[in-house]
């Protein structure tokens, strides 16, 4: 049944909704709605008063920028939040890159291929703090690969609390490919088969279908699994939290530092708007291209 | 596209899936079993480098589960709250994933957005935010703050999917039925119930290991009276290395309600009633 079928029996019944209609659906919407609401709205407008010095707990309520100027004079802060920015994009490229390969390799035709479609789906149900600890037992010190390369003299490089954070993106690809794998493998399966088999057919080469067909098709839902390993790698506490260097921290380590330990309220806000003024940004920056490219093939 | 053209050769194929096949054993596979071996190490004898397996095992890691005054609460604590979040997410999303699955509505895509939206915000910022309200309410440290807490990131899977569930019902079945004189009670109990059963287990199972599995929220909430198994692991792997028998116990454990889930969902989940409802079957 499609919709405007539905909407051609809806339309000469119902003209006009009645208002006990409305209030149905307000009262309907009102638990989960208005919860969600009244949760998000309350501490971001908090975080956003608190970072300009406004009704913070505690000290007096005065307008400054202090604690976005504390922010980007302070290198150990500034350091931070490129840190979050180095990790986040290094995760963001490598999960890309090899989920997309994958994806093509998993639509070869060889044998096992199903039991390995159903092997990398493992991680889309570990929570992150039980992937760190598997990761741990791995390729932490005293891991599995460095108990196995033991006998040859081999050092087994530290990933743990490395200044290059390696090991935090390791563990944060460990959990992200899997779930990119899973976006662009539904997005590549939507395509046609007609329209490749069509491309061949006129005489393309393997490259050309790719680059020409394949890609573009592609292309959106990539961009999208993309944005959401980055934004969930910016943002992540956690992993860096527990194997990540001691300077630079994440971010989010320095903010829930400042938080918990230093109960300095105003600059974990001002961190934590800048984490959310980060996200947003790509969101926005995101639509816009995605408008655009949708504008352009269009015309 | 099942087929790709430039692999003809059964040989490289071959070839091909012991790589991959034994690449994904390693990667997903073996730390799973490595973290099994880890939960049945022998206390009394330990599992120190470079041994590649341990020299003998025992089930004491998993009697400290409960026996262990730290682990047995954290135990306790976790699946209480657990039920609890679960509870007041049906509350709270049975009524709203009706509206927008069921109902139309003018504004469905912005409160699909706003549902969204606690997936989106990165979730350390909504916990210190909720953290410090919480804190001015005198809710911080307590079972009510944190269960308020995780219902925010878990509600929204919750609505999602009673909304699918309930909007996926046809409504030519509830009409037939009408005809056909079914009263209120016996649609409801003979066709509504049982088409919307399965999803609505399924999000329930999603919401309880929501809660189970939550960390940050539950850490700034909480921190430092309120500890459940995440938090426990996150103080296990942190430094306190001599504990990592019991950080592969409390993660196998987190594991096991993940698995269950995945097992019923693929039994129950099969939308069979869909297609019996459009009279194919």
């Amino acid at each position: 049944m499609t919709a405007e079928t539905h909407a051609a029996i809806q339309v000469p019944r119902r003209p006009r909704r009645r208002r006990s209609e409305i209030w149905t659906d307000l009262v309907l919407l009102a638990p989960g709605c208005g919860f969600l609401l009244v949760a998000m709205a309350v501490p971001v407008v908090q975080l956003l008063l608190a970072s300009i010095g406004l009704f913070g707990l505690g000290g007096r309520s005065r307008l400054t920028l202090d604690n976005y100027a504390q922010v980007f004079g302070d290198s150990l802060l500034r350091g931070g939040f490129f840190f979050s920015l180095r990790i986040a994009l290094a995760t963001m490229v490598v999960s890309v890159v090899v989920a997309t390969l994958l994806t093509a390799l998993l639509q070869i035709d060889f044998p096992g291929r199903r039991l390995v479609s159903v092997l990398y789906k493992i991680p889309l149900v570990v929570p992150s703090l039980v992937a760190a600890f598997l990761v741990l037992t791995m390729i932490g010190p005293g891991g599995m690969a460095a108990r196995l390369l033991a006998p040859w003299q081999v050092q087994w490089p530290s990933f743990v609390h490395d200044p290059s954070g390696v090991g935090v993106v390791i563990v944060l690809l460990w959990h992200n490919i899997p779930v990119t794998v899973l976006i662009v493998s539904a997005v590549a399966a939507a395509i046609p088969r007609d329209l490749v088999d069509a491309a061949r057919n006129l005489g393309a080469s393997p490259w050309r279908v790719f680059r020409h067909v394949i890609g573009p098709l592609c292309a959106p839902g990539i961009s999208a699994a993309a944005l959401l390993v980055f934004i969930d790698a910016f943002g992540t506490y956690a992993i860096p939290s527990l194997i990540g260097p001691a300077y630079p921290r994440a971010i989010s380590v320095m903010m829930t530092t400042e938080f918990l330990q230093h109960a300095n309220w105003g600059l974990a806000s001002a961190l934590g708007v800048i984490l959310i003024a980060t996200t947003t940004a790509l969101l926005v920056l995101y639509y816009r291209l995605l408008t655009r490219l949708r504008e352009q093939a269009a015309a | 596209m099942n087929t790709f053209w430039f692999i003809r050769s059964a040989r490289l194929r071959w070839l091909l899936a012991g790589i991959v096949i034994g690449g994904a054993l390693i990667v997903f596979v073996l730390p799973i079993a490595v973290a099994v071996l880890w939960s049945l190490v022998d206390p009394e004898v330990g599992w120190f480098p470079p041994d590649v397996l341990p020299s003998s095992l025992s089930l004491a890691n998993w009697r400290a589960l409960l026996s262990v005054p730290e682990l047995a609460d954290a135990f306790v604590t976790s699946f209480a709250i657990a039920v609890l979040v679960t509870l007041l997410c049906a509350a709270l999303g049975l009524p709203t994933g009706f509206a927008i699955g069921r109902r139309q509505l003018k504004l469905r895509r912005l409160l699909e957005l706003l549902v969204l939206t606690p997936l989106m915000l990165p979730s350390v910022v909504l916990a210190t935010g909720l953290g410090s309200v919480f804190i001015r309410l005198g809710l911080a440290q307590t079972i009510p703050g944190v269960v308020l807490a995780q219902t925010v990131v878990v509600l929204p899977y919750m609505i999602r999917i009673v909304a699918a569930t309930l909007g996926g019902v046809p409504q030519d079945v509830i009409d037939a039925a009408r005809n056909l004189g079914a009263a209120p009670l016996a649609l409801t109990r003979h066709i509504l119930v049982p088409m919307i059963a399965p999803g609505l287990f399924a999000g329930a199972l999603l919401a309880f290991i929501g809660s189970l599995e939550e960390f940050i929220l539950t850490f700034v909430v909480g921190m430092p009276t309120i500890q459940t198994l995440p938090i426990l692991l996150w103080a296990y792997l942190g430094g306190r290395s001599s504990y990592l028998t019991y950080a592969a116990v409390v993660s196998l454990t987190l594991l096991v309600p993940t698995l269950i889930m995945l097992f019923v969902v693929e039994r129950v989940l099969k939308q069979e009633y869909l297609a019996a409802g459009f009279g194919k079957a």
